[in-house]
């Protein structure tokens, strides 16, 4: 099992509320700043499309590296800080 | 109002790869992103407007035409609906076609359409090699024998070609009956799930040994598919039990009589616990347990306690010796007139100034 990040452990223990995207596990700045740009600016904004892609792994990680060229470690590590933050709070 | 989006939006890889996908020529390298739009608007977009009219006639301006034709293959051509229809055919539940989910799902349609492609493509060539009598049943079957190693692939189809591959199997296996122990533990979800007459145990042997589901229709006579492996594995593993338990179980009961009977066949006897160990303190069953050095100290140290009060004593002793040979020493009236004042207590008032000339006089 990998192990976790700090800032996957820090998203997932609260609601995200207004929480920045950056504060994604996996999206620093470089990726949160063309995030931002496509209109993405907040994080439940990614947690939108997340779910409108009903939570596949393989879409969600083909739509983040087409929207903000995301590698394969982040893309893994975003969409597990979201699939682990929905089971617990939605 | 049209779906396709107007192809000056699109982005110049995104122009390249649809031209592609209409097997339309690109423009030289260098060239401005204008010119793939040109020839989008050309050829693409003349595809999309035959598209919306009739599907007869319709005026490509492409090469080299697909030779199915029954469908678009240009994800980006279709409408929402068609685009759900079409993945949905391919066994894709997609979610809604939204402007920003529609990329993705486009991709996928295109790696789902690639991989037809090629999986068409290795059974024509299949079909090409193994060519021989009964070209469609035996080219199918092994086809199906290739892939069976591989993939765990849809029962449907190949429950029909079933009849020749049992002939070919029954060939095989009817060679090797040694073994009688089977491996529960490699079963291959394999959909051959073969009416076998429920015969005698031994023709199980080598089938298990190539795959072990089969063990398992023993009991089933007529075909049906289980839907779980874990039913598979459990049936499996009572066969192996009764099979190859017997053997086992002599051996066990010469080694140890108390073993009990299990339907797994699966023997274990429990380990002796572990002292010291949470919830299972040591018992010293022995009193004469060897010593260790820091008790050995204890001891010793309790030994020297003991003659304590003879240190006392001797302290005592001595005190009182000093003192004799003080008054020895000493030997004058006033120790003595002290020693008998104090005797006297309160009586002796008239001592005092005879103390009192002596202690002056000495001094």
């Amino acid at each position: 099992m990998s192990s976790t990040s700090q800032k996957h452990k820090e998203f997932v223990a609260e609601p995200m509320g207004e929480k920045p995207v950056m504060a994604l596990a996996g999206i620093g700045e470089v990726l949160g700043g063309k995030l931002e740009e496509k209109g993405f600016d907040k994080a439940y904004v990614v947690l939108g499309q997340f779910l409108v892609l009903k939570k596949d792994e393989e879409l969600f990680r083909d739509w983040l590296k087409d929207t903000c060229g995301a590698n394969a470690k982040q893309q893994r590590d975003c969409f597990g800080c979201l699939k682990e933050w929905c089971d617990a709070f939605l | 109002m049209s779906f396709v989006e107007d192809p000056a939006c699109l982005s110049k890889s995104r122009l390249e790869s649809d031209l592609v996908a209409h097997n339309v020529e690109l423009p030289p390298a260098g060239s401005n992103k204008e010119a793939y739009v040109a020839l989008h608007l050309r050829h693409v977009d003349q595809t999309n407007a035959a598209d919306f009219s009739s599907d007869d006639d319709q005026e490509h301006n492409v090469a080299g035409e697909d030779p199915e034709g029954e469908k678009e293959l240009d994800p980006s051509a279709l409408t929402d609906e068609d685009l759900k229809a079409l993945l949905f055919k391919y066994g894709v539940k997609a979610g809604p076609i939204l402007a920003s989910t529609r990329a993705v799902y486009e991709k996928k349609l295109r790696h789902l359409l690639q991989s037809a492609a090629e999986g068409e493509l290795n059974e024509a060539e299949n079909a090409v090699l193994y060519s021989d009598s009964d070209e469609e049943d035996v080219s199918e079957g092994n086809e199906d024998e290739e892939k069976e190693s591989g993939s765990e692939g849809d029962q449907e189809k190949k429950s029909e070609t079933l009849e020749p591959n049992q002939q070919q199997r029954k060939e095989k296996n009817a060679p090797p009956q040694k073994c009688d122990f089977s491996y529960p533990q490699c079963f291959v979800l394999s959909s051959r799930l073969r009416p076998c007459p429920p015969r005698n145990n031994e023709h199980s042997s080598k089938r298990n040994s190539k795959n072990a589901l089969k063990s398992s229709e023993r009991t089933r006579p007529h075909r049906s598919q289980i839907p779980a492996g874990i039913s598979k594995v459990s049936s499996i593993a009572q066969h192996s039990g009764l099979r190859s338990g017997d053997p086992v179980k002599d051996i066990l009961k010469d080694l140890l009589p108390d073993t009990k009977t299990s339907p797994t066949g699966i023997y274990a006897t429990p380990r002796r616990p572990i002292k010291g160990a949470a919830q299972r303190p040591i018992q010293y069953a022995y009193p004469d347990t060897p010593v260790s050095p820091t008790i050995v100290e204890r001891q010793d140290v309790a030994r020297r306690l003991v003659p304590v009060y003879v240190q006392v004593l001797v302290f005592f002793a001595l005190v009182c010796i000093l003192l004799l040979i003080f008054v020895n020493v000493e030997n004058t009236n006033s120790v003595v007139a002290l020693l008998e004042n104090v005797n006297q207590g309160p009586d002796g008032e008239e001592g005092i100034p005879v103390l009192d000339e002596a202690a002056g006089g000495d001094l």
